[in-house]
């Protein structure tokens, strides 16, 4: 029986690749290193974001200011916000590219569930570092997101007086104001949370050995070029300066559709109680997809013969996904080590059989002494 | 003692009696090049009956010994087909098998063995007519490998 996962990836997947096939070659297709191209971005955020750092006041009354200065003024100003503007949207875009290709070709579930998992915390937390990002530049937009970003925390039942008090930087009574400090708070949440992406990254990295985290240099030059061309086409401007009351709701404008999507829906009237059940549904909707589908191989794991490993590690090296321990031995054997496979890890998928010169490991759905063997019979019938 | 009818035989004895002598031995992984209603019941390719092929679960469990069993045994080349490369299910099964053929990781593919009479190729499952067209330019080349062979002798 055909899955709507299997089918995508015939239908739409494969002939999509066939045809970028065709333009980049497979050493440098993007599709092959969309989990590659993110991190990338990730490298121009950071330091374009230092550069911008350097000037940028978080204050009420000159960050206004400081945004202009970066923007008109300051040497490679505008350059680095248009980059670091752009990178963003390129890192969500590969990400977004990332998630739903390794969804549609199967590779996010059983023996790949905590990058699955961590991968949604991720999108999660890039989703918030980057609406603070949009926050900071504190011109009419800004505010606007700002004020739209208070009142759906306060719509959050029973804690978002605390919630909207907490963002604000304010006290948690509910008729907390934008201060110096929420200007603040929005900072460290900008520069705080990608941190904690780190430490989430190498979660993400932690059952995947050798994982593919650069993309080829040819790519690479191609993306940043890309990036920069862009840039200079269409460099960022600033928007009008806000009024002097900043808690005021300011007239509809548009928004970033990648990040500030639940607040144009918040523009264009929606309910907020709507607004917070769609925007939950899209991590917790992600969470759930992995287990609505039947296991591939339940309880299919490499099976060692005690007798005939050797010790080697080349099973252990060659295991893409850090299945395989080498132990010591103590049970007689001529040997120092044997391999064991850990069953909640092992994917099944043979690579160690290809590893093994000694008939010492195999999968159960395709043992390599019965491939020899049906070698030997098809060629011996004639 | 009655002859037993060819018939009656046929269906038993199939791969002999209609198909000719495999050629070419194919290791090829189920996720890359879709075979499905390309192989008659003796596993021989539709298009190329002299091609026998082995499905196996990627193109990473597939072992040097394996194609140099089947040159010693008889078949005139032999070839793994895996996905493309970068997009390999399991992240290094089709990379792995090409450096062992290369003889740049163990268990490395024998020296001696001769390497016109293998090969490989990286294709994905909507790639089949790519597939065919590699075949048939495989057999050219093991047909002229052939010929080089039995002039040297």
């Amino acid at each position: 029986m055909t899955t709507y996962v299997e089918a995508i990836q015939k239908h739409v997947v494969l002939p999509l690749e066939k045809a970028t096939n065709r333009i980049f070659t497979q050493t440098y297709n993007p599709f092959y290193y969309h989990g590659a191209l993110p991190n990338l971005f990730l490298w121009v955020l950071f330091v374009s974001g230092l550069l911008l750092l350097v000037y940028y006041q978080a204050t009420l009354a000159t960050a206004y200011d400081s945004m202009k200065f970066i923007t008109y003024e300051a040497p490679f100003g505008n350059a680095m916000r248009s980059l670091h503007r752009y990178a963003a949207d390129g890192m969500m875009l590969f990400v977004l590219i990332h998630l739903f290709r390794v969804w549609f070709t199967d590779r996010f579930r059983e023996y790949r569930i905590l990058p699955w998992i961590t991968g949604v915390i991720l999108l999660t937390v890039m989703f918030v570092v980057g609406l603070t990002g949009y926050m900071l530049i504190w011109d009419a937009d800004a505010v606007a997101l700002t004020n739209i970003t208070v009142n759906l925390l306060h719509a959050v039942p029973v804690i978002g007086n605390g919630l909207a008090g907490f963002f604000l930087g304010a006290d948690l009574s509910g008729s907390a104001l934008i201060t110096d400090y929420t200007i603040t708070r929005i900072l460290v949440l900008h520069l705080g949370i990608p941190m904690f992406m780190m430490f989430m990254l190498w979660m993400h990295y932690l059952r995947i050995t050798r994982p593919v985290t650069n993309a080829p240099t040819g790519l690479v030059f191609l993306m940043l070029s890309g990036l920069a061309l862009f840039s200079a086409a269409f460099p960022v401007v600033l928007g009008e300066a806000a009024p002097p009351n900043f808690n005021v709701a300011l007239d509809p404008i548009t928004f970033d559709v990648l990040y500030a999507w639940p607040h144009q829906l918040g523009v264009a009237g929606w309910d907020p109680a709507l607004i917070w059940l769609l925007t939950l549904a899209v991590p917790v909707g992600l969470l759930i997809v992995p287990y609505l589908q039947k296991k591939a191989m339940r309880g299919q794991f490499a099976q060692v013969s005690k007798d005939n490993c050797t010790g080697c590690s080349l099973c252990y090296a060659d295991c893409p996904y850090e299945a395989i321990t080498m132990v010591e031995r103590n049970d007689g054997s001529r040997f120092k080590k044997l391999s064991i496979v850990d069953p909640a890890r092992c994917a099944n998928c043979g690579l160690c059989v290809g590893a093994c010169a000694f008939k010492a490991i195999d999968i159960p759905r395709c043992d390599s002494k019965d491939v020899l063997a049906e070698i030997e019979l098809a060629l011996a019938n004639q | 003692m009655t002859a037993t009818p060819a018939s009656d035989l046929a269906p038993a004895d199939s791969s002999t009696e209609q198909n000719p002598p495999i050629r070419i031995i194919g290791l090829v992984c189920e996720r890359s090049v879709e075979l499905e209603n390309r192989l008659n019941n003796d596993d021989r390719l539709l298009d190329d009956p002299s091609v026998k092929i082995i499905t196996v679960p990627c193109s990473g469990i597939i072992q040097p010994i394996m194609m140099e069993t089947s040159l010693k045994k008889g078949a005139k080349g032999c070839f793994a087909t895996g996905c493309r490369m970068g997009d390999c299910h399991y992240r290094e099964g089709n990379k792995f098998l090409q450096e062992r053929l290369l003889g740049k990781r163990m268990p490395k593919l024998k020296p001696s063995v001769n390497k016109h009479r293998i090969e490989a190729y990286w294709l994905s499952a909507v790639e089949y007519d790519e597939f065919r067209d590699l075949i048939e330019s495989f057999q050219a080349t093991v047909d002229r490998v052939d010929a080089d062979d039995a002039a040297a002798s």
